[in-house]
Order: structure tokens, then sequence, then C-alpha cells
């Protein structure tokens, strides 16, 4: 089991499982090459990060004179982590937004039925086995919850 | 004949239920929110002019002042008009239909009606709003095309959203006249 010790290796090993067919997911802790992938994550993102501080900072003069003239401007290794940095607080805000915008309204019909419920089939009732396992509408529900118990919910 | 009772919203304000039963096959449940209180009211209105004074002393511009009393006046009004409901009225007649009305604080009335024929059934739901999960109570409506499905989830009592022993109450009288009616709508 990898350590997810640097955002880097976060973003490299979520690239590496979303190219992953779905239906391996659920073999993934079974294989043996899953301690070789894990392996490859932690060198690679090791490595990135190594070259990333070079970049940061080693001065121009020196790369220069090593023979490496061809980076990007250093102005970029300040900007990218705080592009990261940002992206990640967005992200909180994001997510919750999200999941208000899927909540269903209260005029909207997912709040009472589904395509399933629409759809499924009314088996026989017999009389020895026990009742197939179906939805019970929200008219059914209501009857036996307010109607029929009647010192149920009347408390205060 | 009426009966008043008082029941609470799901914020914890006073409502009052109204019931009034004019005949076997007619009621009208009648909810009043609580009233614009002043609390509120001026809490708003200093925070407006205490940012507007800021503004000033940063720009030294005096139309920002007058701005902000005129935005206050205005804001005031059009929450009053399109947003305060005062009352919200729930009538139902047996063979006709069900009849909605949300009046204002400015006495500005909305009404919708809803004929017997696409009414299925009325139901005490429960979804989430917010962070909360509430119940309400709806009207379904159906498919002209095909009865056994729900074309539409009406709900009512939207910015009243009294508690369930409130709904429970409106349910019990409802049921009874749908079930008055699907009696007499299925003989001859």
């Amino acid at each position: 089991m990898v350590s997810i010790s640097s955002p880097l290796s976060l973003l490299i090993y979520l690239a590496l499982r979303l190219s992953k067919a779905p239906g391996k997911m659920v073999e993934n802790s079974l294989l043996p090459g899953r301690a070789i992938y894990d392996f490859v994550i932690l060198l690679s993102s090791q490595f990135g990060f190594i070259l990333y501080l070079v970049w940061a900072f080693i001065p121009e003069s020196w790369l220069n004179s090593l023979g490496l003239t061809y980076w990007p401007q250093k102005h970029w290794t300040v900007a990218l982590s705080l592009y990261l940095l940002i992206t990640v607080v967005i992200g909180y805000v994001l997510l919750f937004g999200i999941n208000m915008m899927s909540t269903p309204s209260l005029n909207s019909i997912h709040t009472i039925t589904d395509n399933y419920a629409k759809n499924q089939q009314q088996k026989k009732y017999q009389e020895v086995a026990i009742p197939a396992l179906r939805v019970i509408s929200a008219s059914e529900v209501n009857q036996m919850l307010f109607l029929a118990a009647k010192d149920l919910y009347t408390k205060n | 004949m009426e009966d008043e009772r008082s029941f609470s919203d799901i914020c914890g304000g006073r409502l009052a239920l109204q019931r009034r039963y004019y005949s076997p096959s007619c009621r009208e449940f009648c909810l009043s929110c609580p009233r614009l209180s002043l609390r509120s009211l001026t809490a708003v209105t200093c925070t407006v002019w205490l940012a507007a004074y800021g503004l000033f002393t940063l720009c030294e511009n005096s139309m920002i002042l007058s701005a902000a009393i005129f935005i206050t006046l205005l804001g005031l009004l059009g929450y009053l008009h399109f947003v305060k409901i005062d009352q919200e009225t729930l009538l139902i007649i047996d063979s006709l239909g069900i009849q909605m009305t949300s009046s204002y604080a400015s006495g500005k009335e909305s009404t919708t009606f809803i004929e017997m024929g696409k009414v299925k059934d009325i139901v005490i739901n429960e979804a989430i709003y917010m962070q909360k999960v509430i119940y309400y109570l709806c009207i379904l409506l159906k498919d002209p095309v095909e009865p056994h499905r729900i074309s539409q989830v009406v709900p009512v009592f939207q910015s009243a959203k009294p508690r369930l022993d409130c709904l429970i109450e409106v349910y019990r009288s409802c049921q009874e006249i749908l079930a008055h009616q699907k009696a007499t709508s299925t003989s001859p």
C-alpha cells in the first residue's frame, strides 16, 4: 500500500488508476503487479519532487553551465504550486455546491418514485411464501403510517 | 365550523392553523406565518446604512448615502410584495378541485387551482431541504396518458413549512374528502 506523501504522487496515482478498465478495480489488491505499480508511483513521485526542487532553487547560471538550458521560467515554480493550493481550496467549495445541486428539489418527481419503481412487476401473492421484495408507493406508506396508527406520530 | 390551533414550523417559529369545515365535502386550511419581526428589519437596515457610510468615508460622495436610503426602501417594498408570505390557504372541494392561495404582506394574492380529475393523491413526503430532512405535504398529479403514473408533484405550504403534527391534521382531513370523492366517483 503506497502512502500518498506528496500531491504529485496523488496525481500520478489517480491518472494511472483512472486509465485502467473499471472491471479490474476489484482485483487490484490481489494482483502481484500491484506492488510494482506502487513502486513505480513512489519512484516517479520522488523523482518529480527532486526535479521540482532543483528547478526552483538552483540558480539559472549553474544549470546553464551543466548544459541544461531549456527550463520554463522560474516564476512558474511559485505560480504552479499556488494554483494547486487554490484549486484544492476551491475543490471544497465546488464539492459542496455539486452536492447541493444534485439534491432533488421539493417539487421533483425523483423524491417520490424512479424508473425502477415505475417498471417493477407485480408478482402474485402466494399464501405460504414470503412476499417478493417490491417498492411500496407513497400513498400506501402514508396510509399505513398516518391513518392506521393513530397515536404513533401525534405525541408532541 | 371553525377551529384554530397553534403549531410550529421547521425553524421553530409559531404558526396558526385555522380549519374551516364548510360541509362534509368542502374544507379549508389556513396557515398564518409569523410576521416580519422588527428586530430583523432594524438589523438589515443598520447593516446596509453602516456599509453605505463606510463607502461614503472612502469615496466622499454623498450620493451613496441617498442611494442607500433608496435601496433600503425599495428593497423593503419588494420584499413585502414578492417574498414575504403572510398566509397560505388550501381549499378542497370534493367534486371540483383543490385551490391554493398565498397572500403576501403587501396584500397581493396568488392562487393556483388544480381540478379533481388531475389529482391522484395527497401525501406527506420526506425530502432533503438545505441541511435538513423535512416532511412536507404534496399533491400528486395523474398522467393524462397513463392514470397509474405520477406526472407531477406539487408541494403545498411551501413558505410556512409546518412540522409533522400540523401536516398529519391536514392530511387526515384531506384523505377523508378524497375517500369520499373516490366512493362517489366509482359508484354509477
